[in-house]
């Protein structure tokens, strides 16, 4: 079942279209990490997910039902900038949410404001950005939602308790939770996801299992004897995403096959042909930069 | 005690394929030897910080290659079939992954075959020195 279903969101501010026809299904137990640069539609399309913000036009089911009130017993939103009760002291809002969740577990809330150091007689107002995320982050994983959906958690936090918050991602999804995160650090996604998306201005570019896209995303290299000359019909061939050529180098840009491409280039009696890994960070740069139609649909 | 695995997530080598070769090299090396126990999908995932799913994908795989098995609420396990074939299939395949991308990397480097091969025989005979020796 897909625990997380956002079927053709489209929505639009004026004339400005933030999120464009976007489908983005989440199955249970899995991690999907949502990149993307800024105004890419991220938080526009968690906000429509959460009955938060009213779509254009779309489907939208968590638990495969619409989102209602009752959703968030077992779903715990982190939004980007957060919603905490900034005169409550952090005791009291853990309180808050004790009485509010019937599956709050206080001993669980209590190792994570140690983990996060968190200090219960403090006002919310009176912590740095960071220490108010990790209380946000403190009350969605003390009560053991089935569902996270989580928008950039770990803005503000220091290069230790970003550590803490994947670890908590981990271990949620290891306990058979759903999560949905945002997030900006490539690295992030690379370790707690298992699938990743990729949105630029409103439009899915990119989407697929980590491992998956990196055995496919290949960088396949010839180099030539004399000046380097795409064979025919190379750069449309369904399995390059693009090529690039400079003296005698030729670089294909492989979404899959990258054994065949190999095939191919051979044929041209090129000097050598080598092929390279991409690491996430390059599929995603990629995907969200160079020509307009290096990824996903031709223009 | 559980083994030591180094990853690398940021590579560009898919995470279950890096974990598959650690436990087959651990295997190889004896670090895990066979019958121990493998820790749960779940403190593998934490301890190195990667996603559940995928450590649960290189399991299911090192089930499939025989090299583990897992048997419901005790764990996984080094099998330790009698002689164990899988498990030095495992180190074979191991072997020839790694020297299969050296034979691309020198292939790469615009080597020819006959140059590869006299280069071989050379580390061969720098690595297992003192064995056969006479076709050199």
């Amino acid at each position: 079942m897909n625990t997380i279903a956002i079927r053709n969101l489209t929505k639009r501010y004026g004339d400005q279209l933030a999120v464009d026809d976007l489908t983005l299904e989440v199955e249970e137990g899995s991690v999907c990490g949502l990149l993307g640069p800024n105004g890419a539609g991220k938080t526009t399309a968690f906000k429509s997910l959460l009955g938060l913000l009213r779509p254009t036009s779309g489907t939208l089911e968590v638990l495969g039902a619409p989102v209602t009130p009752a959703t968030f017993e077992s779903l715990a939103f982190v939004p980007e900038r957060n919603d905490l009760y900034e005169w409550m002291t952090v005791g009291e809002q853990l309180a808050l949410a004790r009485r509010t969740y019937k599956t709050f577990d206080p001993k669980r809330a209590a190792e994570l404001g140690a983990l996060f150091k968190l200090d219960s007689r403090k006002k919310i107002k009176r912590l740095s950005k960071g220490q108010q995320s990790a209380v946000a982050l403190t009350l969605a994983f003390a009560f053991r939602p089935r569902v996270l959906v989580l928008d950039e958690p770990s803005s503000g936090l220091d290069p230790i308790f970003q550590r803490v918050a994947l670890d908590l991602i981990i271990d949620a999804a290891a306990s058979g939770a759903t999560v949905l995160f945002s997030s900006h650090q490539v690295g992030q996604v690379e370790r707690a996801a298992d699938r990743v998306a990729i949105l630029k201005d409103g439009k899915l570019v990119l989407d697929g299992n980590i491992d998956t896209l990196k055995g496919e995303e290949k960088i396949v290299e010839a180099v030539f004897e004399q000046n380097a000359i795409a064979p025919n019909g190379l750069a449309s061939d369904p399995r390059v995403r693009r090529i690039e050529s400079s003296g005698r180098v030729l670089r294909a840009f492989v979404r899959s096959d990258s054994a065949g491409i190999v095939r191919l280039l051979e044929a041209h009696n090129p000097k050598a042909v080598s092929v390279y890994d991409l690491a996430l960070e390059d599929i995603f740069l990629g995907a969200v930069a160079g020509p307009a139609n290096a990824y996903g649909e031709a223009s | 005690m559980p083994a030591v695995f180094s990853i690398d997530p940021r590579s560009g080598v898919p995470l279950y394929l890096q974990l598959i070769e650690q436990v087959k090299r651990a295997v190889a090396l004896g670090t895990l030897a066979a019958g121990e126990q493998l820790p749960t999908v779940k403190a593998l995932a934490v301890d190195l910080t990667v996603n559940p799913n995928t450590v649960a994908r290189a399991y299911r795989e090192l089930e499939r290659d025989r090299v583990i098995e897992t048997s419901p609420g005790r764990g996984s396990f080094v099998r330790s079939d009698e002689g164990n074939a899988d498990v030095r299939r495992a180190v074979e395949d191991v072997g020839a992954s790694v020297l299969a991308g050296a034979v691309r990397e020198a292939r790469s480097l615009g080597l020819e075959r006959d140059t590869v091969r006299a280069l071989f025989e050379r580390a061969l005979e720098r690595w297992f020195a003192g064995n056969d020796r006479e076709d050199t």
